[in-house]
């Protein structure tokens, strides 16, 4: 588990506007260069944010993502 | 000789809206209910004529980033700006309508800061930092239309393992008080945040609140017993979902021995909120 490319991504998604675009439009490009497991790899891609949280994504982040947010 | 003229701790999420969207009538109707006695609580703050208003709070991966993480952090200048979050979710979105920028009480800040590191209090400072919810809701709804004072925004790291121990942070608290102390002003103090919500920091336990846990920590509040609050591990606080009860300890630090008025405590399944004040004229 990579605790700190999980939230960097999570903290990025939530504050870079150009970059969630992205990961909108085409999320396996977006998250190309992201060091990530294949699990976490595959929760991003599913939009997944319980499942985030579960690999280590820190709560308030996923509960705050523009768009993303699980409630 | 400075004096602490007020102190109060409450819940940080004042947002009937929010509430509405994630706990139905039932929530709007309870936070319209603490926003109540907070108002109450601001017209007996405002009353007093606080030279300076000291707000405990924490961040929540808003101010800070992973580029540092501070376990306590001392906001300083002349003002300060509110965070603003473009398409904002949630509790981000009750800022919206906030003013922009607030005066600071940078003198008070920089002695807590300067005499906080020459006593052993290894403090971060920033000059930037933005305030976010955990410090705008509460201020704002305890003033309403009234003038804000100028403010002193201490961050704790409640979220962020490993955060500072209780003891640590009712400590620093015992440090504010001997400040204010050996100053000329009148001071107030808040602490945000809590009670019980979010145990463990899962998606999946969203929704659980421990109140026998919130009503323990009451019970000690309003009969000035303090130690065993100081004994709280972060493992008891994480499981309970109490993890910004580390405000609250810096305030308590700073007031003890004082005993604490409940003015509301609301179960909401989702969260327990709440609003305490202490007898401190």
């Amino acid at each position: 588990m990579s605790r700190y490319a999980v939230n960097s991504l999570l903290y990025r998604l939530k504050k870079d506007r150009e970059f969630r675009a992205r990961f909108s439009t085409d999320p396996r490009a977006a998250l190309a260069d992201a060091d990530l497991t294949e699990a976490e790899r595959a929760a991003f891609l599913a939009r997944d944010m319980r499942r985030i949280n579960e690999l280590g994504g820190y709560l308030h982040l996923v509960l705050s993502i523009p768009g993303l947010a699980v409630h | 000789m400075g004096k602490i003229v007020f102190a109060g701790a409450m819940s940080h999420v004042l947002d009937p809206d929010y509430y509405d969207a994630a706990c139905g009538p039932v929530g709007r109707r309870k936070v319209e209910d603490v926003m109540e006695a907070i108002r109450q609580m601001g017209a007996r703050l405002a009353a007093r004529s606080p030279d300076a208003l000291i707000v405990v709070a924490d961040d929540h991966l808003n101010a800070f980033s992973f580029n540092a993480v501070p376990a306590l952090c001392v906001r300083i200048g002349t003002t300060v700006s509110r965070m603003v979050q473009e398409d904002a979710e949630a509790f981000d979105k009750v800022l919206e309508d906030m003013p922009l920028t607030y005066p600071l009480h940078e003198a008070l800040a920089n002695q807590i800061l300067e005499q906080g590191l020459a006593s052993g209090f290894d403090l971060a400072l920033s000059w930037e930092a933005p305030l976010d919810h955990a410090f705008l809701s509460p201020v704002t709804t305890l003033f309403g239309p009234r003038p804000i004072p100028p403010l002193v925004p201490i961050w704790v790291n409640c979220f962020v393992a490993p955060q500072p121990t209780a003891r640590r942070c009712f400590d620093f608290g015992r440090h504010i008080a001997r400040v204010v102390a050996g100053s000329p002003w009148n001071v107030g103090i808040i602490a945000t945040g809590g009670l019980s919500h979010f145990p463990e920091l899962l998606v999946a336990r969203v929704g659980e609140s421990d109140t026998v846990f919130d009503r323990k920590i009451l019970h000690w509040l309003e009969h000035g017993e303090h130690e065993p609050l100081c004994r709280l591990s972060a493992d008891e606080l994480h499981k309970s979902g109490e993890h910004e009860f580390l405000n609250w300890m810096v305030l308590i630090g700073a007031i003890t021995p004082a005993r604490a008025d409940v003015r509301y405590f609301g179960e909401l399944g989702r969260i327990n909120l709440a609003a305490v004040e202490w007898r401190v004229e």
